[in-house]
């Protein structure tokens, strides 16, 4: 257990809760997007510091799954979503 | 190896200095998301200085640890995190220049 | 001293929750929902963790953030896709209709 890191757990928190006007304003769907990869990199700083902070080293765990699945999300949205509507560059692989 | 009761001090203090650099770094990353222009402005914020910030933290975690199987879990937390950000900002702005979303000059 | 910065940490994670779940039951914008879901999701792994359930929160954290947010995206692309679809059948009876009403004419 140690204050110290919950204060930093505690000062990014804030971090998370103003990126959701970004959410809420973003013209494009890529902005709202990138507000939900800014949610995993601040909630794996978060769970990293608070598995010191409350002596719980479980969280670790917690913060590697966060870091596998983050990407998940955001490519299957360029590559499901937000692709398509353009036909352009077809002949680009991947 | 033993270490002695004062180096773990030190390396507890570097520790904690680590974390303090980083978190301006994140705290910088969300002014950076809410404040930019445009779409390439606000990935560029986000990804790299996040990083950074996540980097110190891990750095300094691992300072404090002291043991190896942590470390070598932060580290690798912290390269998945690298190669998940980086694709899939990769990923994004070149959606967007497909898309033909100009990049914000100053005029 | 650490008991009460906790709590302090809890209220706003709460009040990021409820909000959050506000602005998500709120919106009329379905891609919109669908990213509040998925930010809803990671702060609920966050939730759980406080409330001294790790395991709830690996769960949590796979599932809600990691399976459900590419299923609902790929959902919507379905959607969009049938969208246009039916757009385009409605805009086929429509030429069928006027053709019929002008053979009636003639």
């Amino acid at each position: 257990m140690s204050w110290m890191h919950t204060i930093f757990a505690l000062i990014l928190l804030p971090a998370i809760a103003t990126g959701m006007f970004r959410i809420l304003r973003g013209p494009t769907a890529a902005d709202r997007m990138m507000t939900a990869q800014l949610f995993g990199t601040c909630g794996v700083a978060i769970l990293l510091l608070l598995s010191t902070g409350m002596g719980n080293p479980v969280l670790l765990d917690i913060a590697l799954v966060f870091a596998l699945l983050a990407a998940l999300a955001t490519i299957t949205f360029v590559r499901r979503t937000w692709h398509g509507s353009n036909k352009r560059n077809h002949g680009n692989p991947l | 190896m033993a270490a002695t009761k004062e180096t773990m001090e030190i390396l507890y203090n570097c520790g904690t200095l680590f974390i303090i650099l980083g978190l301006p770094f994140f705290l910088s990353g969300t002014v950076g998301l809410i404040r930019f222009p445009d779409i390439y402005t606000r990935l560029h914020a986000l990804t790299k200085a996040d990083n950074v910030g996540l980097g110190c933290i891990v750095c300094g975690l691992a300072l404090q640890s002291g043991s190896w199987a942590v470390t070598a879990k932060l580290l690798l937390i912290w390269l998945l995190v690298l190669v998940a950000s980086s694709a899939s900002c990769h990923l994004i702005a070149r959606s967007a220049m497909q898309k033909n979303i100009e990049p914000w000059t100053r005029s | 001293m650490i008991y009460s910065i906790l709590t302090l940490f809890d209220i706003i994670l709460i009040l990021t929750m409820l909000w959050l779940a506000w602005c998500l039951l709120n919106t009329e914008d379905i891609f919109k929902a669908v990213v509040l879901f998925i930010s809803f999701g990671l702060l609920m792994a966050l939730a759980w963790v406080r409330m001294r359930a790790p395991d709830v929160a690996l769960a949590e954290a796979a599932l809600g953030a990691g399976l459900t947010g590419p299923l609902f995206l790929s959902a919507l692309r379905r959607m969009n896709r049938t969208r246009k679809g039916e757009r385009r059948l409605d805009s086929d009876e429509n030429r069928e209709k006027e053709h019929k009403a002008n053979q009636e004419q003639g």
